[in-house]
């Protein structure tokens, strides 16, 4: 099958799909989506919003979008690739086949459906063999006017290479608005991606992105997300499949506030022998909003995994609920989980006074440790983005 | 010349439906290794958690007096704000925070190094350690009274810096504690156990002796070595 039949299958399989629900999270009419004509064109990026989530726009390696309808890219950086999806699929066909709607069934709901058939741009990023690359590669996702944003993101890191990618998705206030990513990430043999995405919408916006991962044998996925304001709805559940002697560590942070609607997962399956799975969740609720943190690990080989979800209530009217499933296919396998879920304990508020902090500075500095998760072998920039956007979250959080 | 730092006068302190301390009479003066001795459950941490005002500690009557200042009625912030400090017996662990981060914090309000106050407790291991998560118990009291360094309190009440901690980490332990006797203006701290296990390293000054909520006796180093000796039901 040549490329153009290969994009015309996944078209039809995502005709078929259009009514299909997420198994999660509050279902959205998308049909106000669908019948949006063209994308309307003119909008303005605004620089304060971007910067909010981390994004650094004066980056070697960076990717632009606004709506569905500018797009900027550039790569000064040797060995780094980064294009728009469309010009990649138009500029290597055969190679695009390869790696286009290949790990993400356009047909898996409504929203790859909808974003397999109206979604543009996204960025394809390559880090070639061996290439390390300390500086994050950065992409900002922003939407002005609202309607439908669904940009296809591939990255590609190729055998013994090493990389970040950053992303940062945010919106205009008030504009009402569908976010959904398609991200197929693959990380070679013995090479390593770190992925991060910051995220900060407004009250009326839904979210869905949708993100697969392979890691090949010896490779290593480290992802870490946030979300740090308001949302209407938010529903991701990012799955990654490990080869033999492969890692992956998923950190999410969800910062709930007003009457978000937030269901966010992570999923590995440990395909391989000696590999390890480590999923990390924190929510932060507040307000009126509900978080539902899902965490799975299936484990067929000698693995190891540990889920820890917690949960920090900060108001009477929250909800939160910890999912977590271990599933072991062989004798072989070892998996863990913790949950919790409480507000702040008095006593750790208490100790902290006793140390001479106010109440209110304990309870930032306790707000702060919570949101805060070690990921380890973080290059020093990444690490010192990482903390500016735990701090706003905090603060947000109180 | 001799002063009353810590002055405790017919204080009586209810957790809440029971009565811990009764009519408790105590005084800490200047230049005193101060030990407070007593068997489990006799009122001890109840005690220094009255003196330094830890919610759910209330105290139903007498006084509690920090250089010369009625502190009885005075919030926890306060009373830490003028320089006296606590190290707990069982600190709580604090969810993602690092043990670099609250040094760092103490140390911005008191001028310290936190490279000087881990090295000094040994500790510099485990500053990127979330607090208190997977901590032996000789970890967990030398990070404890690592914060109290990092303090830098005017009195420092330590309570049983001994519990659950191996030999080698007495030794730090007590040497923090000396710091912590230098750091003070009055030179002066107190030590509650109830196993004297760290006298072996620090000498007392003053024995006081808890029983029953009241103190039974107070006397010199020659006490705690009775204790030692005969234990608590031989002063009874």
């Amino acid at each position: 099958m040549g490329l153009r039949a290969w994009l015309e299958d996944v078209r039809n399989r995502a005709s078929r799909a259009l009514s299909k629900p997420s198994p999660y999270g509050l279902d959205v009419d998308i049909s106000p989506f669908l019948s949006i004509p063209e994308a309307r064109a003119g909008g303005k990026l605004d620089v304060a919003r971007a910067e909010e989530v981390g994004v650094n726009l004066k980056a070697n390696a960076i990717y632009i979008q606004i709506d569905q309808t500018y797009f900027n890219y550039l790569s000064r950086i040797p060995g780094v690739e980064v294009l728009r999806i469309e010009d990649f699929v138009d500029q290597r066909p055969d190679e695009a086949q390869e790696y286009f709607w290949r790990l993400i069934d356009p047909a898996k709901d409504k929203y790859t459906a909808l974003a397999a058939l109206k979604g543009r741009g996204g960025y394809f990023i390559r880090v070639k063999k061996g290439v390390k690359v300390e500086e994050p590669i950065m992409a900002c996702l922003f939407m002005s006017y609202g309607g439908l944003q669904a940009p296809h993101n591939i990255v590609i890191v190729e055998e013994g290479a090493d990389a970040t990618v950053y992303t940062g998705c945010t919106i205009a206030p008030e504009v009402l608005g569908l976010h959904v990513g398609i991200s197929e990430f693959y990380v070679s043999k013995n090479a390593k991606l770190r992925f991060i995405m910051v995220h900060s919408w407004n009250r009326v916006a839904h979210v869905r992105p949708r993100t697969i991962v392979s890691v090949g044998e010896g490779g290593e996925y480290v992802s870490y997300y946030v979300n740090m304001a308001r949302v209407r709805t938010l529903q991701t559940y990012p799955v990654v499949y490990l080869a033999t002697e492969a890692k992956a560590f998923l950190a999410s942070i969800l910062l709930g506030l007003g009457d978000a609607e937030i269901d966010v997962g992570s999923g590995v399956h440990i395909h391989g022998d000696n590999s390890g799975a480590e999923l990390i969740s924190r929510a932060l609720a507040r307000d009126e909003s509900r978080i539902v943190m899902r965490a799975q690990i299936v484990g067929e080989g000698i693995s190891k995994g540990h889920i820890d979800c917690r949960g920090l209530m900060l108001s009477e009217k929250a909800f939160i609920q910890t999912i977590p499933e271990l599933i072991a296919k062989s004798p072989n396998v070892t998996l863990t989980h913790e949950a919790s879920i409480g507000r702040i304990a008095e006593d750790e508020i208490n100790y902290l006074v006793s140390k001479g902090f106010s109440k209110d500075e304990a309870i930032s500095a306790l707000v702060r440790g919570f949101a805060s998760i070690e990921i380890k072998g973080v290059p020093e920039k990444v690490k010192s983005y990482i903390e500016s956007i735990e701090k706003v979250l905090s603060e947000k959080a109180l | 010349m001799s002063y009353a730092i810590l002055s405790i006068k017919n204080l009586s302190v209810s957790v809440g439906s029971r009565s811990a301390i009764k009519d408790l009479n105590l005084e800490v003066s200047n230049n005193t290794v101060f030990y407070l001795l007593g068997p489990n459950g006799v009122g001890k941490t109840t005690l220094l958690r009255a003196v330094i005002g830890y919610p759910g500690y209330t105290i139903s009557s007498g006084a509690i007096y920090f250089e010369g200042e009625d502190v009885t009625d005075k919030p926890m912030e306060y009373r830490v704000s003028k320089g006296l400090a606590i190290a707990h017996q069982i600190p709580p662990k604090l969810v993602g925070l690092r043990v670099a981060d609250l040094l760092n914090m103490l140390c911005k309000k008191s001028g310290c190094a936190v490279s000087d106050v881990a090295k000094d407790m040994e500790i510099t291991h485990l500053l990127h350690r979330e607090f208190g998560k997977g901590f032996s118990g000789g970890e967990l009291k030398r990070v404890e009274i690592a914060t109290l360094l990092a303090q830098r309190p005017r009195l420092a009440l330590v309570d049983e810096p001994d519990t659950g901690v191996d030999v080698d980490s007495i030794e730090i332990i007590a040497r923090g504690l000396k710091k912590l006797v230098e750091l003070s203006p009055h030179k002066s701290i107190v030590i509650v156990t109830h196993t004297a296990f760290i006298a072996r390293y620090i000498e007392p000054d003053v024995t006081c002796i808890l029983l029953n909520g009241s103190i039974a006796r107070c006397g010199d180093s020659e006490l705690l070595y009775k204790v030692l000796r005969y234990g608590f039901k031989s002063l009874a």
